[in-house]
């Protein structure tokens, strides 16, 4: 029994199917994440080599150009970098998208393995760490306080990071920029030689004094005591009064020598938060948690642990990356329920009657939930992709189920009961249905196979639309039959339709429409020639348009309502420098952008923020913003032009040696924006003087910003040279005067002070005033055996410029010069930029290439258009075995390169630049056109069958088909507008993709029933007197 | 005896059964799927794409009384819809067994 036949005869069983899918799909649905991509694990691996004591260049020689080799054999790498800085090596490898990263950890792993004996005996080992887009924190608070600044690391710890940290799937809190209290001891050094004791003296007497032991256990009578001594400080305040020695009769106390201060340790990072003093909270989230549910229940327990601080602590939201993703994804929903409804209303439109509409509608909801159940078992997310789809598969989905009632409907006119007609017209219509769907199932599937970060992002819309489209044509052949035979009524026609009855008012404009088709077609088949030339002349044109007007971009950049800015001050600046031009910059914002929500600003760098430190570059001179916008709605400006004032305010410090001012927040993943120049050389000096006069050239070029050059600027550093023979004739050797000197300058660690189970850094070093000067640190005593001895004497102390990091590309030394475009497409600039640097000479041994977004840009392009090879192929071999015929698929393919011009069309008018997003569109619309011309040439085929003579097939076949091709087209059309004409978060993204495919498909539809008709008749006649010429009659009917 | 053989558009499957059982006919033989085409007019019923519909036959063995409601039925089925069509052949049986 065939599959409709069963599912008219046992509606039960067939409502029951359905409802277990639907069922099925809403469980996944609430077990879905949410983000905003689907995941898209960046996949590279690091590999860290610290190498102790060893500058850029040793580094890079020693160890970097050796891991590089050795890992370049691991499979499926697709790029090796690597960065030599002193005293580490950072060697990045970038792998093929899609593939195992922890199989290829465990690949590097082996290598590394066998590498490391031929590395340095003082390096240390190399450690890796994959890098996940998932390690991007996910919420920045800004936490502000007055008068409990001092001891918020206390109180933020325990009150705060740690009640959080029970959230389940967070994975990291960290504090930025938190005052972590200090017992410091400040020594004179003066007063400390006098008494003829050195710091490593008062640390151990200090570490020697503060001190619990248990002491054995004493038996008494009939009692066991422990004994147990009791030196640990209660207060800090005994510090200063703990004696040190003796010197000459008389007690040396700590406070005879130094000043004790419980307080703050020195800085070296300067938070502000819209200008008050303030903490930076960062949350990071496991691999694979939901970001949205986990903002809600921290931000939900935030409220709660709040009342809990003291009154002066203020929590405020920098930066909330799951506030974006929920307005965009309730954005797409609100996009989807408007495509739903208009979709119903076409249906309805077209066909006027409320039952039949209802049976149409029902398969929406089917085949979309049915996406759902994809996504939860494949572990995905609901995220702009997969919900875009959705979008774009809603108006596809009814198109089976619009051939299959229609059928239905003619056979009950007819007169047969609904559940016969049910049976028998679908039996008709089952196997067409099936064709028309493998065309679309051609175009897309391929999308699931797709390589690279284009792949990672579109298998999703590839599995979705295949899924729906499936489901729907399944639901088309059982469920609709079903439905159909319970629903529909056996007509008996009404003698007079009502006055404001579709009949009365829609379809006598229907018949008009269909008149005035069957009149055009009629003329342009009696003018082939002219509707050829013009036809011909439109591609012309489009490829002309589009060869000088379209502009191509990589991904467009949505306004995520976030400006940071990375701001360089001359190398060496001290802290409190920086922190003033800070201040400057943060009134500036606060006067001239009224936009921002929350500035949060720091400068210098916070020595435990590892993660962090690993990205940006961090030092005293640094400063950086994070701006946060209002919402989109509220202000007028965008996020690139926000970021464009900063830039021209920054540009007027002279002080300012850097700036780098970019929009949006944690698109980390797509690989930026930016046009890179990339030059390959070994010589440092020529490098950095051709990417110096490369900077300039690019910063004339139009809409480049934030023109930079990625190799750091020499650092000033004070270099300590020791004379081996003067240490040697005092007994000392570089290990432990170096030692001394870190003890004075940096400090010792001497012991901890515990308090209510917090332990705190007793640290003992030279007062403030006895090392910020070079005399001073020449002045520094050494203890010898025989007395002191100062730095000066043994050794000299110089300034010093560092050499700069060593980059490395493909086994090559590297200095990259890139720039952000702004308001230009980036492969507009990169043909400005190449074109600029054309003129520029170029010394010999160094090679110059452009890459960056634009080489991503370049490679996705290059996946799309396989895409679309393998698209157009598929599309062909459908069609050839539907048709049974190598010509009607080129026939209907003629439709194809119009659709492109549609979308050459809508993106100028729209002035929207070709992103691939939009290129997508361009190739879906392959699989939606030829359904179209299917559909038309299919039926004139099948007149031409029955008997037709060619011309009158053509115009009736039109003429019967112009309702069916006009109603799917405008579905698809009316699903999407939607997408196009959304205007909130996230729109940037989708809105392309709308447009694209509605420019595409109107102006394709509108051709293809002129075209194609023309074609077919030309194609056929010719054939048809070649038969004619060729067949013979057979011999036995001969008399 | 007479044999008449109903052949009918497979949409009237059910109003066929319907009319046999109503007329406490029981024997018939059934073929589901038969093609064919009128001699003057109506579509052919071939199952192609071009003629998608089908046709199914009846033979059935019914005293000579019965042959003239049979046909006045399927007469009365017919005008329904002429579209649709059915059509009833009765031919004598010499001999059963």
């Amino acid at each position: 029994m065939s599959i409709y036949g069963s599912s008219v005869k046992k509606p039960i069983t067939t409502i029951m199917v359905f409802v277990a899918i639907v069922v099925f799909g809403l469980y996944s649905l609430v077990k879905l994440p949410i983000d905003f991509y689907p995941e898209m694990e960046l996949p590279a691996i690091m590999v860290f080599t610290q190498y102790p004591g060893a500058n850029a260049t040793d580094v890079e020689r020693n160890i970097s150009e050796l891991l590089e080799s050795g890992l370049n054999t691991v499979t499926n790498i697709k790029q090796v970098y690597s960065t030599s800085r002193d005293n580490v090596s950072i060697v990045t490898l970038e792998f093929e998208y899609g593939i195992d990263l922890d199989g290829a950890a465990n690949d590097v792993r082996d290598a590394l393995s066998f590498y490391s004996t031929y590395l340095p005996e003082d390096a240390e080992d190399p450690v890796i760490f994959k890098f996940s887009t998932n390690m991007m924190p996910i919420l920045f608070y800004a936490i502000t306080a007055e008068e409990s600044y001092a001891g918020i690391e206390d109180q933020l710890e325990e009150k705060l990071v740690n009640p959080l940290k029970r959230i389940e799937g967070i994975g990291n809190i960290s504090l930025v920029g938190v005052p972590t209290r200090e017992i410091s001891v400040n020594i004179d050094p003066r007063r400390m030689e006098a008494y003829n004791l050195t710091i490593e003296q008062i640390g151990n007497v200090l570490r020697a004094e503060n001190l619990n032991m248990p002491s054995g256990i004493i038996d008494m009578g009939q009692m066991s005591y422990p004994l147990r001594i009791q030196g640990e400080f209660e207060e800090s305040d005994q510090v200063k009064n703990i004696v040190l020695g003796n010197f000459q009769g008389k007690t040396i106390r700590v406070k005879d020598v130094a000043t004790v201060n419980d307080s703050i340790k020195e800085m070296t990072i300067d938070e502000k938060i819209n200008g008050r003093t303030g903490v930076r909270m960062i949350i990071q989230k496991q691999s694979g948690a939901n970001t949205v549910k986990i903002s809600r229940q921290v931000n939900k327990k935030l409220a709660q642990l709040e009342t809990t601080l003291p009154a002066d602590v203020k929590i405020a939201t920098i930066f909330d990356t799951s506030d974006f993703i929920t307005d965009s994804i309730n954005n797409l929903t609100k996009t989807l329920l408007f495509a739903f409804l208009f979709v119903s209303l076409v249906v309805l439109f077209f066909l006027g009657r409320w039952r039949a509409t209802l049976i149409i509608v029902l398969t929406i909801p089917i085949s979309l939930i049915a996406a759902f159940i994809y996504l939860g078992i494949s572990g995905n997310t609901i995220n702009i992709i997969s919900l875009s789809s959705l979008s774009i598969a809603i108006g596809m989905v009814v198109d089976d189920a619009i051939v299959v009632l229609e059928n239905i409907t003619k056979h009950v006119e007819r007169g047969s009961t609904p559940r016969e007609a049910s049976i028998y017209a679908t039996n008709e219509v089952w196997l067409a249905v099936i064709a028309t769907t493998l065309t679309v199932v051609a175009v897309f599937f391929p999308m699931t196979m797709a390589s690279g970060l284009t792949g990672e992002m579109f298998k999703q819309l590839g599995w979705i639309v295949t899924i729906t489209v499936t489901t729907s044509t399944l639901a088309a052949i059982s469920f609709t039959p079903m439905l159909s035979s319970k629903l529909l009524k056996l007509q008996s026609k009404r003698k007079q339709a009502g006055r404001f009855s579709h009949e009365r008012i829609v379809v006598p404009w229907l018949d008009k429409l269909d008149n005035f088709y069957s009149k055009t077609l009629n003329w342009c088949l009696h003018h082939r020639l002219t509707v050829i030339i013009s036809a011909l002349a439109i591609i012309v044109v489009s490829v002309f348009l589009a060869a000088f007007f379209v502009k191509a971009e990589f991904i467009p950049s949505a306004d995520q309502g976030q400006v940071t800015a990375e701001i360089e001050l001359q190398a060496g600046v001290r802290v409190d420098e920086t922190a003033k031009i800070a201040r400057v910059i943060d009134a500036y914002i606060e006067k001239e952008i009224p936009e921002k929500d929350l500035v949060s600003t720091s400068s210098g760098y916070d020595e435990e923020a590892g993660f962090s430190a690993l990205f940006g570059n961090s030092g005293s001179n640094v400063i950086s913003i994070t701006m946060s916008l209002v919402t989109v709605s509220e202000r007028e400006r965008s996020d690139f032009e926000i970021a464009e004032q900063l830039r021209t305010y920054l540009a007027t410090f002279p002080e300012i040696v850097k700036y780098n001012v970019i929009t949006g927040g944690s698109d980390m993943g797509m690989g930026g924006n930016t046009v890179d120049v990339e030059i390959y050389g070994y010589d440092f000096d020529k490098t950095t003087a051709l990417a110096n006069e490369m900077a300039e050239k690019i910063k004339k070029v139009e809409g480049a910003r934030d023109v930079s050059i990625s190799r750091e600027k020499s650092k000033p550093e004070l270099r300590i040279s020791l004379d081996q023979d003067k240490m040697s004739a005092s007994g000392l050797n570089t290990a432990t005067v170096s030692n001394m000197i870190r003890n004075r300058v940096y400090g010792l660690t001497a012991s901890q002070f515990r308090e209510s189970g917090n332990e705190y850094d007793i640290v003992v070093r030279f007062d403030e005033d006895f090392r910020n000067s070079i005399s001073d640190i020449e002045n520094i005593a050494i203890p010898t055996q025989t007395g002191f001895i100062r730095l000066g004497e043994i050794g000299t102390v110089d300034e010093y410029w560092s050499p700069p990091n060593v980059e490395r590309k493909r086994r090559e030394r590297l200095v990259t010069v890139s720039a952000t475009p702004y308001k230009v497409s980036i492969g507009e600039m990169s043909g400005n930029i190449k074109k600029e640097i054309a003129g520029i000479d170029i010394p010999d041994g160094i090679s110059v290439e452009v890459g960056g977004a634009y080489e991503d840009m370049a490679e996705s392009f290059a996946d799309l258009f396989l895409l679309l090879v393998v698209g157009l192929v598929l599309v062909y071999l459908v069609m050839a075995s539907q048709f049974e015929s190598l010509k009607m698929p080129l026939i209907i393919m003629v439709s194809i390169p119009f659709a492109f011009t549609g979308v050459i069309l809508a993106l100028l008018i729209t002035r929207i630049s070709l992103s691939v997003i939009a290129a997508l569109g361009a190739i879906m619309l392959i699989g939606i056109v030829v359904k179209n011309a299917i559909v038309l040439v299919d039926f004139i085929n099948l007149l031409r069958d029955r008997d037709y003579e060619l011309d009158d097939a053509i115009r009736s076949a039109g003429r019967s088909r112009l309702r069916p091709v006009l109603m799917t087209t405008i579905t698809t059309i009316l699903g999407m507008l939607p997408l196009a004409l959304s205007t909130g978060e996230g729109s940037e993204i989708w809105k392309p993709m709308g447009i694209s495919v509605i420019g595409g498909l109107l102006f394709s539809t509108a051709v293809t029933l002129i075209i194609v008709p023309v074609i077919y008749r030309i194609v056929v006649r010719r054939a048809e007197r070649r038969k004619a010429r060729e067949t013979e009659e057979l011999e036995f009917m001969e008399v | 005896m007479k044999a008449i053989m109903i052949v009918y558009n497979q949409a009237l499957t059910e109003k066929v059964e319907y009319m046999l059982e109503k007329l406490n006919i029981r024997g018939f033989t059934q073929w589901p799927t038969v093609f064919g085409t009128g001699t003057t007019d109506g579509e052919p019923r071939m199952g192609t794409h071009t003629w998608p519909e089908l046709n199914s036959a009846t033979l059935t063995i019914v005293n000579e009384d019965m042959v003239d409601t049979i046909l006045t039925k399927v007469k009365r089925l017919d005008a329904i819809n002429h579209e649709v069509g059915i059509r009833a052949f009765v031919w004598n049986i010499e001999k059963t067994a």
